[in-house]
């Protein structure tokens, strides 16, 4: 948690983490550049760079559809998120191999000129005025230019410089840096360099982004649509039977679109705090109370349920929110209490013998 | 009493995963990198053949003599006998890389030469990338009772194919054709290696056509808007010994 910079802290988890991706970054490239070509049907080989460059560039692809795939996979069935865990690390790797693939293609399209070859990538192709044709270079470069910065700012120097809001918009780019590949790719290569498997490829990875995107996104429009009552007051809202919280886990009310909030149940305790983790924003309330605290799913950031402030020695602060029983129902108060600010849980008694 | 159901959470930082999902991951692991081996085999094994145009390496340094044409772009024109040909044959050249060989060959333009290079061969076809001790020069020996034919006139056609670099698409780039390649292709051009045009069906036996404008002279550089892709350019056939030349308007230009 946040205590001090350093460059990356490594657990045993992290370790376990990267050697996979590097397995399947290793099993990518070995199968494509040293197997693959014992099977192809050429009459002579394609050359060696643009190879490697195909190699690369469909890596990249593979990955970053990986990468997209795991915010929803992980939303709709909790025992992927592990994946998500590490995932920056994953994205580094991806824009370091973005770089060689780039490397490759300077290195062989656009060498042996008198043009320089970065200069090149600008100024050979100006059909911008056409589809097919495009200058679709131009797409992959600045997919590379959002990769970078992602990749740069994936630090948590940079999520605590930026802050969180900041930080995630950014990071969302990631959408934009994939469509721009998806661009450069089916204005590129699929027009010429690649056989029908790579199209299946690129059309099958879209059709999963988006079903998984969509398939979570009906699982949040169930969570915002949910109609909790309100007191004459506006103040509290009827947040159901206590026995609805399963205990060392959440309830989750919306309170508009952009606010929800966890309702944690301790054995006969409730309390209720933000969903929202000071880290990346994770949603705390899909999270666990663990050594007593609540904690994140993403990263295992903790919480203290009683004022929302992490267990020294950090210093991260969640707002709280105050809770009452009334007729045996459980009524949330919908202000939202300064971040940090104790309020004592509210004890259920009829918790004590059920789950 | 009942069984509690198990709970399992992941924390990053615990010491382990829970023990309910070993298993799980171990499956998830191996599933990705079985995959991406999976894919990278069915990506690498089905790329299209670009074909058998290469780089004569084997062949070792060659020289020429025969006259040079400077336009539209240079080109030598060698008597039968050159290469086995029992016609006389007429070959583009280019320099190293990505640069043409206007600049020696047009003060030698319609004169006896000697050339020495590497060839470039793609099935019939060849490309001479000239360099090395003998460049291109005026022949020290020329070949005796040689001098080329007059141009063939074939008439005026609409061709449907594709504009790419003479000197790619002979195998200097494996694949040398394509919207991949237009970058490539574009900077080939623009450094003074002919543009050629490659069609999808065969005129008179050919379908590879030095582009040249309709007055016979290099193409303008609105061409590289129109390389690499599929379309139709009308114009002038004529053929040097068998060398087909296409003089087109690019105004002509369709895209298919």
């Amino acid at each position: 948690m946040s205590v001090k910079y350093v460059p990356v802290i490594w657990n045993r988890t992290k370790l376990f983490y990267d050697v996979i991706v590097l397995a399947v970054v290793g099993a990518y490239l070995g199968v494509y550049i040293y197997v693959a070509p014992m099977f192809q049907t050429v009459t002579r080989p394609i050359d060696w760079d643009i190879y490697k460059a195909q190699a690369f560039g469909t890596c990249v692809f593979y990955l970053l559809t990986f990468i997209l795939c795991i915010g929803p996979i992980a939303r709709l069935d909790k025992r992927f998120l592990p994946l998500l865990y590490n995932r920056r690390h994953l994205g580094v790797i991806t824009c370091v191999l973005a770089y060689f693939h780039v490397d490759f293609i300077l290195g062989w399209y656009n060498a042996f000129s008198p043009i320089n070859r970065y200069v090149s990538v600008f100024v050979v192709n100006t059909s911008f005025d056409r589809f097919l044709g495009f200058p679709f270079e131009i797409l992959g470069v600045l997919a590379l230019l959002i990769l970078t910065v992602l990749a740069v700012t994936s630090h948590d120097f940079w999520l605590h410089f930026l802050k969180p809001t900041l930080w995630k918009i950014l990071h969302m780019g990631i959408y934009l840096a994939y469509a721009l590949i998806v661009a450069h790719v089916a204005l590129g290569a699929l027009q010429s360099a690649a056989g029908p498997f790579l199209t299946g490829v690129v059309g099958a990875s879209l059709a999963l982004v988006t079903t998984l995107h969509l398939l979570a996104a009906r699982r949040e429009h169930v969570i915002d649509t949910q109609i909790n009552l309100m007191d004459d007051t506006r103040t509290w809202l009827d947040a159901g039977d206590p026995m609805e919280v399963p205990d060392k886990r959440a309830k989750i009310i919306s309170l508009t679109e952009d606010e929800r909030v966890a309702i944690f149940r301790n054995g006969t305790k409730l309390s209720a705090i933000s969903n929202v983790c000071a880290h990346q924003n994770g949603p705390l309330g899909e999270g666990k109370i663990v050594y007593g605290c609540v904690t994140c799913p993403w990263h295992g950031y903790q919480y203290r349920l009683e004022d929302g402030t992490s267990p020294p020695p950090f210093t991260e602060k969640i707002s709280t929110y105050r809770l009452k029983l009334e007729n045996g129902r459980l009524w949330l108060n919908v202000k939202a209490l300064p971040p940090g600010t104790y309020v004592e849980p509210v004890i259920s008694p009829m918790l004590a013998g059920g789950s | 009493m009942a069984k509690k159901k198990p709970d399992p959470f992941f924390i990053g930082w615990a010491k382990k995963p829970p023990k309910s999902l070993h298993g799980f991951l171990f499956f998830i692991s191996a599933a990705l990198v079985g995959a991406a081996a999976g894919v990278a085999f069915g990506i690498g094994s089905s790329l299209p053949d670009p074909g058998d145009a290469r780089f004569a390496w084997g062949a070792g340094y060659q020289t020429f003599t025969g006259y040079v044409d400077a336009k539209p772009y240079p080109l030598l024109r060698l008597p039968a006998g050159e290469g086995g040909r029992s016609k006389p044959h007429a070959m583009l050249i280019s320099g190293i890389g990505k640069r043409g060989m206007q600049q020696l060959a047009g003060p030698l333009s319609g004169m006896p030469v000697d050339a020495g290079g590497i060839l470039l061969k793609r099935g019939n076809l060849d490309m001479l990338q000239v360099g090395g001790r003998v460049s291109l020069r005026a022949a020290e020996t020329p070949v005796p009772n040689f001098t080329p034919a007059q141009a063939e006139q074939l008439g005026k056609w609409r061709l449907t194919g594709e504009i790419c670099d003479g000197k790619c698409y002979n195998g200097a780039m494996r694949p040398g054709t394509g919207l991949a390649h237009k970058a490539c292709a574009n900077l080939c051009i623009i450094g003074g290696i002919p543009p050629v045009f490659v069609t999808v069906t065969p005129l008179l036996g050919q379908t590879f056509f030095l582009l040249a404008d309709e007055n016979g002279e290099p193409l303008s550089s609105d061409v590289e808007d129109w390389v690499a892709l599929l379309i139709s350019l009308e114009g002038e056939v004529e053929r040097r010994d068998d060398l087909m030349i296409f003089k087109v308007k690019l105004d002509s230009a369709k895209q298919l």
